[in-house]
Parts: structure tokens; C-alpha cells; sequence
């Protein structure tokens, strides 16, 4: 049980760099099927995970590439201190049942603002540095 | 969107929207944060990425925390033994990012993210 939960850490871990995101929307469904957690439970350990750095290790490799806006970042990290309460609050008087659909449909729709966005990889802002020659 | 006030002033509007989401789901945010960068503010796909990590570091969700702490919707066993691998995996996943073409990874993101969602929709409401 422990190793499967070490594993599972450094799988969603390599997500996190790789994709640059916190690793819950992983996280969330893998304590849900595998180790068979509450979904409120679920999302309250994930949110747990995310309180120390856990994602800096991955930051520092993009910093290296030039591959961050600084001030943007610290706007959205100010924007989600105040909506994640608020986020919070609604969630913990759902029924479990209903925040797990809730969880699938935001993924779904997630997945499609993924898919359909367009390639801007070349504007301005953008360091080609790595020559990525895509498309 | 333009420089200046207006887009700080946007991109912080986005960010309490994946902030709601965050406390909501119990996710780092980041699921919607790179994506609104990318589409709304014409963010290359890696620094969104890059930019919505610095978003992640604490305590960006503490508040969000403490909602279900208080409830007790908290694993801490679970929760301890998850950190370590998530670090380590992370440096390994930032290093791996470089080597691989934005659009691939995007579609990969998005194709793991739609398999879980109908799962997870249809697990709770199907039957």
C-alpha cells in the first residue's frame, strides 16, 4: 500500500513537469479508483500536497529556458489565493456523488480548451531557444 | 489583450476563476490556468506552463486548504507519503518537457484529461 502510494507521488510528479499543472486533476481520480478515498476526501489530501513546493523542481527547469512570466505569475497565484476559498466553501456541502460528476465534466471540458487552442508557440514573448521546429 | 493594467487586470480575473475551480475540485489550478494563458493572453504553450507553475507555489492554496480541513476531508497518512514522489517526478517531468514538442504534449494533456472526465462523470451518475 505504501509503495503504491510512493508511486503514485512520482508518477503525478513527472506530470507536473511535464505539463505544468499541479498534478490534482491526476491526483483526485487516482486516490478516488485506488486507493477508493471519499472524493471529498480526495480533494482535500490533494489540496494538502499542493500546500509545500512540490512543484518546484519542475519550475527551475523551465526558469532555466526563460519559459516564465514572473509577473503574470504572481497576478494569477494572487487570483487563486482568493477564488480557491471561495471554491472551497462550495464544495464541502455537495454530496460526494455529484462534486465526482462535477469533477468529470470539468475535466472533459478542460480536455477540449486543450485541444482546440491555437499555436502561438512563436510570438514574441516566446524564447525559441530549444528551436522547436513543430507544425 | 494588450500590455499594461488591463491585461494584469485580466489575467487576474482568470486566475480567481482557477482559483474557484481549485478549492471546487481540490486541484492545483493549473488545468485552467495554462490554457486561459495560452488562449486569452497568447502564451506559448511551455511558458504557460512555466508561468502557472510559479501560481503553485504556496500558499496560493492554503485558503482552499483550510475550507477542507475544517471539514475533515483531509488523508494526512496519505497525503505525507504522496509529497516526495511528486517533487522528485516534477524535476524529472520539467527536464522531459524540454525534449518534447509543445503540441504533442498538449494533446496528450488533453487526451488523458477527457478519458478521466467520462470516467469520473459516468462512475458517479451512470446507473
Amino acid at each position: 500500500m505504501t509503495l503504491i502510494v510512493l508511486l503514485l507521488g512520482l508518477a503525478v510528479g513527472v506530470l507536473v513537469g511535464l505539463l505544468g499543472i499541479g498534478g490534482g486533476v491526476v491526483l483526485v481520480p487516482a486516490l478516488v479508483y485506488l486507493l477508493h478515498m471519499d472524493q471529498h476526501l480526495a480533494q482535500g489530501t490533494s489540496l494538502f500536497i499542493l500546500l509545500p513546493p512540490v512543484g518546484l523542481g519542475a519550475l527551475r527547469e523551465y526558469w532555466k529556458q526563460n519559459q516564465v512570466d514572473l509577473r503574470a505569475g504572481i497576478l494569477c497565484a494572487l487570483g487563486m489565493l482568493v477564488g480557491g476559498y471561495f471554491g472551497g466553501l462550495i464544495a464541502v456541502p455537495l454530496a460526494s456523488r455529484n462534486l465526482k460528476g462535477l469533477f468529470g465534466c470539468f475535466l472533459i471540458l478542460a480536455a477540449f480548451l486543450l485541444w482546440r487552442k491555437p499555436q502561438p508557440e512563436n510570438r514574441t514573448t516566446e524564447s525559441t531557444s530549444n528551436g522547436s521546429a513543430h507544425g | 489583450m494588450g500590455d499594461g493594467p488591463m491585461r494584469d487586470a485580466g489575467i487576474f480575473g482568470a486566475a480567481c476563476l482557477c482559483g474557484i475551480a481549485s478549492g471546487l475540485f481540490g486541484i492545483g489550478g493549473g488545468t485552467l490556468l495554462v490554457p486561459f494563458l495560452a488562449l486569452f493572453f497568447a502564451f506559448g504553450q511551455h511558458r504557460a506552463q512555466g508561468t502557472s507553475l510559479i501560481a503553485l507555489i504556496p500558499p496560493t492554496g492554503a485558503l482552499a486548504f483550510y475550507a477542507y480541513a475544517k471539514a475533515g476531508y483531509i488523508s494526512w497518512h496519505t497525503g505525507f507519503l504522496l509529497i516526495p514522489g511528486v517533487f522528485v517526478g516534477g524535476m524529472l517531468g520539467g527536464w522531459l518537457a524540454k525534449r518534447l514538442q509543445p503540441r504533442r504534449l498538449r494533446q496528450v494533456f488533453a487526451g488523458m484529461m477527457l478519458m478521466l472526465g467520462i470516467w469520473q462523470a459516468a462512475s458517479a451518475w451512470a446507473r
